[in-house]
């Protein structure tokens, strides 16, 4: 593949991964805390819909996106409140949450299709964006690229160095054990669900309000669940997360280019692509590793206790 | 935790208290959406009459619900057996996919066998691909320890995305569009009287109470109930998991796959895109909501499909978004869900000393 | 005896009066495929209906984001027991739900949008909008540079391949040259996908892009890359305002006012419409600043040899992809073949599957 292609492909993966990139990480943080939600993807689409809303409301992105995050907290605190108050089954509520999350998104966006919204747009890194190659691949894109840039570093230190975060871990570990050590696992995992769910209403917003400035149904079309995947892929890193997106990424660009670069294959298979490149790097993964970095008490729930 | 309660495990869960808790959380979940309406500017009560009327008000409304619960019943059926074994299937869709393509292509095959020959084959072949589309995920997990929630789920995508290479490429009708020519006499199943409810409901019947004497009579049946509750007791007993693993999915697969049939032989009489219409989620819900039992399925299909119906009637009556049912689905199973910590947990105040 | 005969009377009475009110106000029905939202093909039809609104006496219902298959047999059929006078169905996949519906209500007008089967009671209608793309094509053959022109398209359907066919004529007409390529998205309406799609074009050296999508995408690429772009369904300006050239357009109102009168006076009967612009349901919208006078110019002249009737745009020698000859020199394909291409013309670079 010559120059010419790979880095216009190289700079599309980075910006259909970006998106993929903050939900994994939103996935991850709840992950973390021992609280798996499989409504990624409804939460994404809360989000994405938020932002897009308040974008047009205020003509405000910055506002939009925080608030974009806010909503993505708000309807991951239904799961909060399902599963660690109510004891529920984590999987099956998070499957009801993706349910609820797109159906209040298309219910209240149906009204809003096919409108656009102001929102962020390019802005070239200056020296950093004219080097050969690397420049536009990496330093010619919008604000909330660079912002998911320095994310994943973040989300390292947070687990590796700072009190809350290694609490936040054990609670996912062994919570009978935290709760011993004084620590209230119960508030931490409502921390692991809200924080985690304020980045997919991020990772949602980016589609509506970076990505396109237009809002339809099911903006998201799946990235949520490809992101459920990828918190696996990535053995609970935050940096091989950054890999995974991206590769992710570059495998729904490279499917689109396929055929403009005059492909004969059938375009359902193409399609197909990230969808089997998922089962693919699962396996492999799996089999890789058997020790894959789970939190042990994952999609575990505290009894509890008078 | 609250200052003045205590929280209590239950010694004994009858039935009627699950059936009363139920029920609560499906009002909750009602009064959730009528509020949902009042927001959206439409008048609640008007509209949860016209969910009502338009879901079971009418000979046609009953008949519509029926057509509609059939494909949900044997997708929920599926699911429910996986489920008994906490695993995870939630690709029922994709099941019901490959079912489909399956009974197409021996109904596209063999198109001058008679009917009686005919409509075992296509079950036969729709139950092999749908069973062969679970059986992936189980040996996946059983090999390579990978997660099935998300495999079934991609495997999901996949499904649809081959059925759409099939009806746009080799299938394609002379019509040019993307379906197949439609299905031979012999390989429509009919309508029941003078009723528009296809035959399919029999085979419905047949299959609920063919898994209810599984899991009441047959030993794998014990053994994945007994499996489901507790993994390690299962394995010290000797009880051979991983296998029952694969069965389960291939089960599941099968029903979903036999749903697929069903749908292309009864309803579309071809295949087309247009098949796939969701019921691999609501079937999850009404897999929930059913506490896993056939006869339950058989209650809250019907009702779901009555849902789905009578959204349509507030469409058009009073332009109501369709994402008014998904929204409704995912509130009854999460109400569900929360109202299962009542069935198993008490609460009492504190005594004074 | 002759209290029978009053009674009889009486009944004759209030049969006519009911007649006589369903006269008075006349309800029509739409289904629609997708939101009807702020732009895009349902928005289109729903800007016809809203035309009706306009007439005396009538009123008007739809039904949206339906899916094909069972569940708009169930909508079409909902609409035809409570009465409504004429149903419009406006995606391909209702055919034959409606078919199938139009024989149980033989006193209902039923209009199917895109298909090609009609019953006593059931026409079906299209515009000719490919009419409106041969002249987009002319516009985006004379703007291009690099001679390649993208073109992001929905499903590979004969209503988009005769598009895409009649665009790529048009470009040759005025640059033989020029290639088009084409990138399915398997999508109406999905802005990121499609903006994507659009992007993957500009990245294979395409410097104009066109779209037979809802959403304004493709627009959006175009202008943040600042190269030309070609729009569809209404004037999407307002989203590429330095990009958008010019756009196919549709214009249902003059048609659906026109079958409504027809109900209303007792004169319709089924017939397949194909209506163009000699009617005024298709048309260009205006040209933006950038698009030089002399190409406006020779692209209104065409357009008033297309509404003349003198330019028929498929007619013979026409090559297909692999360059060998599909269309005599000097036939006209009829529209029977129209309805159903599924072959590209030479120059266009793409795969139908």
């Amino acid at each position: 593949m010559t120059v010419e292609i790979l880095i216009p492909l190289l700079t599309a993966a980075v910006i259909s991964g970006t998106p993929i990139l903050y939900a994994t990480l939103g996935a991850m943080f709840s992950e973390k805390s021992g609280v798996l939600n499989l409504g990624v993807e409804g939460v994404m689409l809360t989000g994405c819909l938020t932002g897009f809303l308040v974008a047009k409301a205020s003509g405000n992105p910055v506002l939009a996106f925080c608030a974009a995050g806010l909503a993505g907290a708000l309807t991951a605190s239904l799961h909060g409140l399902v599963c660690l108050v109510f004891q529920g089954n984590q999987v099956v509520s998070g499957l009801a949450l993706t349910l609820l999350g797109t159906g209040l998104a298309n219910y209240f966006g149906t009204a809003f299709v096919g409108q656009a919204a102001p929102g962020f747009t390019p802005v070239p890194i200056p020296f950093l964006a004219d080097i050969p190659g690397l420049g536009p691949v990496l330093f010619n894109h919008d604000p909330l690229v660079y912002l998911s840039y320095m994310l994943p570093l973040l989300f390292w230190l947070f687990f590796t160095y700072t009190r809350f975060g290694l609490n936040l871990r054990a609670t996912g570990e062994f919570p009978g054990a935290a709760a011993a050590a004084g620590i209230n696992a119960v508030a931490y995992r409502w921390a692991g669900v809200l924080v985690g769910g304020f980045f997919m209403g991020l990772g949602g917003a980016y589609l509506s309000l970076a990505y396109t400035h237009l809002w339809t149904n099911n903006l998201t079309a799946g990235r949520g669940w490809i992101a459920v995947a990828l918190v696996i892929f990535s053995f609970w890193r935050p940096g091989r997360a950054v890999f995974g997106a991206y590769l992710f990424g570059g495998i729904m660009a490279l499917q689109l280019r396929l055929q403009a670069f005059g492909t004969t294959l059938p375009s359902s298979l193409l399609l197909m692509l990230p969808y089997i490149l998922t089962v693919a790097v699962l396996v492999f993964s799996s089999l890789h590793k058997k020790k894959t970095g789970a939190p042990a008490a994952l999609g575990v729930n505290i009894e509890p206790r008078d | 935790m609250a200052a003045g309660f205590r929280i209590l495990k239950r010694q004994e869960q009858p039935a009627w208290r699950s059936c009363l808790i139920v029920l609560a959380a499906v009002s909750l979940s009602l009064l959730l959406g009528l509020l949902l309406l009042a927001i959206q500017g439409t008048p609640p009560l008007t509209g949860f009459k016209v969910l009502l009327q338009g879901a079971f008000g009418s000979r046609w409304a009953l008949e519509d619900c029926l057509i509609k619960a059939i494909p949900i019943f044997l997708c929920s059926l599926g699911v429910a057996i996986a489920f008994r074994l906490r695993i995870w299937n939630i690709g029922a869709e994709g099941q019901f996919a490959l079912g489909a393509v399956g009974a197409t292509w021996i109904a596209l095959s063999f198109p001058g066998l008679p009917k009686f020959f005919l409509l075992p084959l296509m079950v036969l072949m729709a139950c092999l691909a749908g069973g062969f589309w679970g059986m992936i995920p189980a040996l996946l997990r059983q090999r390579a320890g990978t997660n099935e929630i998300i495999v079934t789920l991609m495997m999901n995508y996949i499904a649809i995305l081959f059925l759409d290479f099939l009806v746009y490429g080799a299938w394609r009708d002379v019509s040019g569009f993307p379906m197949t020519a439609p299905f031979p006499p012999g390989a429509v199943i009919g309508t029941m009287g003078s009723s528009s409810v296809h035959w399919g409901l029999t085979h419905c019947l047949v299959l609920g109470l063919l898994v209810w004497i599984f899991f009441r009579f047959t030993r794998w049946g014990f053994e994945i109930k007994a499996s489901g509750d507790s993994v390690r007791a299962a394995r010290y007993a000797g009880i051979p998991y991983d296998r029952l693993v694969v069965l389960v999915m291939v089960l599941s697969g099968a029903l979903a796959g036999w749903s697929g049939f069903l749908e292309a032989s009864a309803s579309l009489n071809r295949l087309q895109p247009s098949i796939m219409a969701g019921y691999g989620f609501t079937a999850i819900v009404v897999a929930w909501l059913a506490r896993l039992n056939p006869l339950n399925i058989a209650i809250s299909s019907f009702l779901l499909a009555g849902l789905r119906v009578g959204v349509e009637h507030l469409q058009l009556d009073l332009r109501v978004p369709a994402a008014f049912g998904s929204i409704l689905e995912g509130l009854i199973l999460m109400t569900v869900l929360a109202g299962g910590f009542f069935m198993r947990y008490r609460i009492v105040p504190r005594s004074r000393s | 005896m002759r209290i029978g005969m009053i009674f009889m009377a009486l009944f004759c009475l209030a049969g006519i009066s009911t007649i006589h009110a369903a006269e008075k106000e006349l309800m029509v029905g739409f289904v629609y495929v997708s939101p009807v939202g702020d732009a895009g093909w349902s928005h289109a039809h729903d800007q016809g209906r809203l035309a009706l609104e306009e007439m005396p006496g009538v009123k008007t219902a739809f039904v949206e984001a339906v899916a094909e298959g069972p569940d708009a047999e169930r909508v079409i059929q909902t609409m035809a027991r409570r009465g409504y006078d004429i149903i419009f169905a406006t995606s391909f996949g209702y055919m034959d739900p409606m078919l199938k519906v139009a024989g149980q209500f033989p006193n209902t007008v039923f209009m199917h949008c895109s298909g090609f089967k009609t019953a006593d009671n059931m026409g079906n209608y299209f515009g000719r909008i490919y009419q409106a793309r041969y002249l987009s094509g002319m516009v985006a053959g004379a703007m291009t540079t690099s001679n390649v022109i993208g073109y992001v398209a929905a499903y590979p359907i004969p209503e988009v391949i005769r598009g895409i066919n009649a665009f790529t004529l048009g470009a040759q007409a005025v640059n033989p040259d020029v290639t088009v390529r084409v990138v399915w998205t398997k999508t109406w309406y999905d802005p990121a996908m499609e903006k994507e799609a659009a992007k993957s074009l500009l990245d294979a050296g395409a410097d104009i892009i066109a779209q037979h999508q809802d959403s304004p995408g493709p627009q959006e690429a175009a202008q943040q890359q600042g190269v030309y772009s070609i729009g569809y369904n209404t004037d999407m300006s307002r989203f590429a305002p330095n990009a958008h050239l010019t756009a196919p357009i549709w214009n249902w109102a003059p048609y659906y006012q026109q079958v409504v009168e027809q109900v209303r006076n007792g004169t319709w009967t089924a017939s397949s419409d194909w209506p163009g612009m000699a009617e005024g349901i298709v048309d260009l919208a205006p040209f933006g600043p950038m698009v030089p006078q002399e190409v406006q110019d020779r692209v209104l002249a065409v357009k008033e040899q297309i509404i003349r009737g003198e330019e028929k745009i498929f007619v013979g020698p026409i090559n297909n992809q692999q360059g060998a000859e599909k269309v005599a020199d000097g036939v006209v394909l009829p529209d029977e073949e129209l309805l159903s291409m599924n072959w590209f013309v030479q120059g266009v670079v793409g795969t139908t599957e």
